[in-house]
């Protein structure tokens, strides 16, 4: 199921919950928890950095391989090309002084899901995360 | 997400509850600014009601803690449930915030 949001603006709710509400979706409490999170990080950093003034479009949707039990989520929008995975992941190491603070979004979404992939075709930047369900 | 801030003689007892994500997060900043410029504060979180955090809940609960150190204070997140506790495991947040 898919669905394309514009313009994107204030939308970030909207398209959040019209993914989680997808019939691809577990049921697992603790699996919904790790997509919602993965899901509100990738949608939030489409919906705050890929447009000027949020003014484009965002298409959303998920798919279901029912033989694996695969659960994919793709982002696609035409906003500045931007590879989130080219970030470098915050040190967890550091005290809470020389923390920075930010920058943990895409590494929640490496966290928790299963893989993360970005390309950008047809000037389009195309997000796709993946998660093992066990529907 | 609702918060409530109760102050108990020296000690301010935060209690969260509800999802903390991009829909609230603004308001929750707002709603713990007066936590900010307490001269020693020594803050306890309860956080058994919260069911959810997002990193925009982080960077807050990160400032809070920066701010609290600067002022030589103390602040403790009690009570949280499993999977918050991971979110903030994987972010190393459990080395660097005190939880109970």
């Amino acid at each position: 199921m898919k669905k394309r949001f514009n313009p994107i603006k204030d939308k970030s709710s909207e398209i959040i919950e019209f993914l989680m509400a997808s019939p691809d979706m577990p049921t697992d409490e603790t699996l919904c928890f790790k997509i919602r999170l993965s899901v509100e990080e990738a949608v939030e950093n489409v919906v705050r950095y890929a447009y000027e003034g949020g003014i484009g479009w965002l298409e959303a949707g998920t798919s279901l391989d029912k033989d694996t039990l695969i659960l994919t989520i793709e982002l696609r929008d035409a906003g500045v090309p931007f590879n989130p995975l080219d970030r470098e992941d915050p040190d967890i190491t550091l005290s809470a002084e020389e923390r920075e603070v930010g920058g943990l979004g895409i590494f929640l979404c490496k966290q928790m899901m299963d893989s993360l992939n970005y390309r950008y075709e047809d000037g389009n930047n195309i997000l796709t995360m993946t998660k093992k369900i066990n529907k | 997400m609702d918060i409530t801030i109760k102050n108990e003689g020296e000690k301010t007892l935060v209690t969260l509850n509800g999802r903390l994500d991009t829909t609230n997060a603004d308001q929750f900043q707002a709603d713990i600014q007066p936590l900010m410029t307490s001269p020693k504060p020594d803050i306890d979180i309860d956080c058994s009601g919260m069911t959810y955090t997002s990193s925009q809940g982080l960077r807050i609960f990160l400032s809070l803690q920066k701010s609290v150190l600067a002022r030589g204070g103390k602040m403790v997140m009690l009570n949280m449930n499993p999977q918050v506790k991971e979110v903030f495991d994987i972010t190393g947040f459990s080395n660097i915030i005190a939880i109970r």
